[in-house]
């Protein structure tokens, strides 16, 4: 109980910090950027927050420092479904299940629902999120530790499965994609052996293709060229908006799939490496099966871009658990901020919360914050992104482009990527021209590399015997689901 | 009087057209910020390093530093372009000694030559490799661990790259104490720490600026130290020599260089400025608490040091038969 209390005592002084003049001014600025880079394509936190690294520890206290950062890394989980839904360009890797259903809103009219559902999802789950790491961060944070190399298999193979599911169309063409998005992600330095694969000689290569660069390439360049032959200027201008705002039915219908989606998000989101992408995906299977209706998923179903959006929202609440708590920084973005605590002098890890109280309240109290601002912030804004549809496409699409190459440049500070997005454009646009929708792809590159070296790495651990992904409870569980599933799904198919 | 304004205007003006072409020969380096190229990404330990050596730069610079990430191919592409860059010292490497430069040669090909195409101005720190085991590991010292592991099959042990420093390492340990260790490659230092203090291997060893906080929390114990001295971050710690094992490595090695062409005054004048530096209580302290000891050494002791690390890779590589493929 004395526990409790001091749970709240903290959490009571980080509120008097985070209410200071000056860290309110920074959440704001943290904020805005946040949403800023969020909606561009391309531009990314990661990148972001990299930029400011000089500068940070010229702000002032670490506190208001990480205030800032933190602000723009749930801040681009906001923003990340605007280019999805207007534009079919998802802002980053976990909003790239969004495109399905909230393109399909857009062009029916119905962009501002899903925008508006997006932006009160992302703070349902954002607060439900950082309400997670103000109590359970700690025990939550021992889970994520249990996640060895057999678990992110399991999780991963489950993950791709879903990535076939949700395309549309025939099951060949999703297999087909998911298959050449394996092999991509196989491109550079097998982490295991350390050959060098797919790289034709390229040091560029080496580490591999990045995954902003892809999906710029294949969604933003990819798209471009395909609706510079549908004479889309008089399309869009004439295209019909019915409502900015979510109707009561839309409310009604994507209540549940927020709540499911801030909790799968923050299970998931926990673990380091892909938690976010495969929260979202496993959001969107699990509201297609849920749904009485699943035949409109694909066809502008709210509930596909409530339950994702909201997924990832949490999740990227609660990677800040292992970074906050074990000194584990889950991605890039992460790891920029747990390199400014660094430079700023302070130790990520254990004892972050007895050393720095100040600090670790601070920023989570900033969080709550941080989450009212978006909001605030973002649902005036659906009116304004709504209104972008209107302008002519010849305008709007050259502005893409140019913030896909400075995106793309951002990330390694090399022109090398930009002309490697230029060919996944002109792949992705072959796609287009074939009916092979590029999402499975995306999904299946982000989800092997990280499958591909766990398999290699749990059979070294056994010694080559695949015992291993039975023995051990959380793989044994999501294995046998596995099994199980697709032995269901094949005597169903095998019943009609 | 108003004639004298004009010729003072005029005086001002011709002093001022003329300084610059006066200036080409007197004026004294550095006349620019000076960029320094991490060829990582920002945010490992290399970036941190650098970010922190700028922030203690101004007191000893006359030119500000300035942190610029170039990651790509395992830091050859950030290399490459401080090879390919004007040898004016504009334009410096930071990370001299990493694994790009003392191990990846063994296998493969770079687009530069090493240590022809480059010239070292100095060390800042030295990345020691340092075996780590689990505070609630039936093991408590490396001796106990010995025993315990030849009890068993095979040990497992987490390492942040293949054929990196720290695998080499482990390769060198299982021949020395007679255990078949099997080295688990991960992606990256963080990947690789995470497995351990989650429980995923045995063993796992890295730089201590990566597991500082977990020694500190006692989750994880250093037990040994690949260097042939202790290392300053962990100073209570033995080295595998003093354990009885003849494992020595120089771990990842941070210098600074600049490309070849580079006049000798100024990498005199940036040897001894980064010697400034180094000897700033308020920097050494700061880089101990990150886990990364100040070790500086000037441009002749340290390139002597890098070619040292550099070959006793190579013959640890032709003993163990290590391969990418």
């Amino acid at each position: 109980m004395s526990e409790f209390l001091d749970l709240f005592q903290g959490l009571i002084s980080g509120f008097g910090i985070a209410f200071s003049p000056v860290n309110l001014l920074f959440a704001l600025i943290g904020a805005l950027l946040g949403t800023m880079v969020g909606v561009l394509p391309g531009l990314g936190p990661a990148a972001t927050i990299s930029l400011l690294l000089p500068i940070s520890f010229k702000i002032g206290s670490p506190v208001t420092s990480i205030i800032m950062m933190a602000g723009i890394f749930y801040g681009a989980m906001y923003g990340g479904s605007t280019t999805s839904i207007l534009v079919n360009i998802p802002g980053e890797a976990a909003s790239v299940v969004t495109c399905i259903d909230g393109y399909q809103m857009a062009l029916q009219g119905r962009a501002g629902p899903a925008l508006g559902i997006a932006a009160i999802g992302s703070f349902i789950a954002g607060t439900i999120g950082v309400i997670g790491l103000t109590f359970v961060a700690p025990p939550l944070a021992e889970f994520a530790l249990k996640f060895g190399p057999p678990e992110y298999f399991a999780l991963t193979l489950f993950g791709l499965l879903m990535a076939t599911l949700i395309g549309e169309g025939s099951i060949l063409k999703g297999l087909i994609m998911v298959v050449l998005g394996l092999l991509l992600g196989a491109v550079g330095l097998d982490p295991i052996s350390g050959a060098i694969r797919f790289t034709w000689g390229l040091f560029m290569l080496q580490e591999g293709i990045d995954f902003v660069t892809l999906a710029m390439g294949m969604f933003g360049i990819g798209e471009i060229l395909i609706n510079l032959e549908k004479k889309l200027s008089t399309e869009l201008v004439s295209r019909k908006i019915t409502n900015v705002f979510p109707t009561l039915k839309d409310w009604a219908d994507s209540k549940w799939p927020i709540m499911r989606g801030s909790f799968i998000g923050f299970i998931i989101g926990i673990l380091p490496g892909g938690g976010a992408v495969i929260s979202s995906l496993v959001s969107y299977a699990v509201e297609k099966k849920l749904s009485k209706t699943p035949e409109q998923f694909g066809k502008g179903a709210i509930q596909g871009v409530a339950g994702p959006e909201s997924a990832n929202n949490s999740a990227a609440s609660a990677s800040f658990i292992p970074l906050l708590t074990l000194g584990i920084p889950g991605n890039a973005a992460i790891a920029m901020i747990f390199a400014a605590l660094l430079i700023q002098g302070v130790q990520p890890g254990p004892f972050l919360i007895t050393e720095h109280p100040d600090l670790f309240w601070g920023v989570v109290a900033s969080m709550y914050i941080g989450n009212v601002m978006l909001l605030i912030l973002n649902l005036p804004l659906v009116g304004m992104w709504v209104q972008l549809l209107r302008v002519p496409y010849a305008i709007l699409a050259p502005i893409i482009v140019l913030f896909c190459c400075i995106g793309v440049y951002s990330i390694r500070n090399t022109v090398f990527d930009i002309y490697v997005m230029g060919v996944f454009g002109v792949i992705g646009y072959l796609f287009r021209k074939v009916d092979l929708q590029p999402g499975p792809l995306i999904l299946a590159f982000v989800l092997g590399r990280i499958m591909e070296p766990a398999l290699r790495q749990s059979l070294l651990m056994s010694a080559g015997s695949p015992w291993i992904f039975f023995q051990r409870p959380i793989s044994g569980t999501l294995m046998t689901f596995l099994i199980l599933f697709i032995l269901f799904q094949i005597v169903r198919m095998a019943w009609k | 009087m108003k004639k004298f304004k004009m010729v003072l205007i005029m005086v001002a003006i011709g002093m001022s057209l003329l300084t610059p072409a006066l200036g080409g020969a007197a004026e004294k380096y550095p006349t620019k910020p000076i960029e320094l190229v991490v060829p990582f990404a920002a945010g490992g330990s290399t970036d941190v390093l650098a970010r922190l050596v700028a922030k203690y730069a101004p007191k000893y610079f006359d030119q500000p530093l300035v942190v610029v990430n170039k990651p790509g191919g395992g830091g050859v592409i950030g290399t490459e372009g401080v090879v390919r860059s004007r040898p004016d010292g504009y334009s410096l490497y930071v990370g001299y000694g990493s694994g790009h430069d003392l191990v990846m040669p063994h296998f493969q090909k770079l687009p530069y030559k090493t240590f022809e195409d480059l010239i070292p101005i100095c060390r800042l720190s030295v990345h020691s490799v340092a075996m780590v085991i689990r505070a609630d590991a039936p093991y408590k010292n490396f001796k106990e661990f010995v025993e315990w592991g030849k009890k068993k099959p095979q040990v497992t042990a987490s390492v942040s790259t293949k054929a990196g420093s720290v695998d080499i390492t482990f390769q060198a340990l299982g021949k020395a104490t007679g255990l078949k260790i099997v080295t688990i490659p991960f992606r990256g230092g963080a990947e690789s720490v995470t497995a351990i203090v989650g429980g995923q291997t045995d063993i796992g060893a890295n730089h201590p600026s990566e597991i500082m906080s977990h020694i500190k929390a006692k989750r994880l114990i250093p037990v040994g130290v690949a260097l042939e001295q202790r290392d300053p971050a962990l100073p209570d710690v033995p080295t595998f020599r003093e354990l009885g094992y003849d494992v020595v490595t120089v771990g990842s090695v941070k210098g600074v260089a600049a490309p070849k062409g580079t006049p000798p005054e100024v990498v005199k004048y940036l040897a001894e400025r980064f010697k400034k530096v180094c000897e700033d209580p308020e920097f050494i302290r700061e880089m101990k608490n990150i886990g990364q000891p100040v070790m500086y050494q000037g441009p002749a002791e340290f390139a002597k040091y890098l070619k040292d690390g550099f070959e006793q890779y190579g013959r640890l590589i032709k003993e163990f038969n290590i391969k990418l493929e």
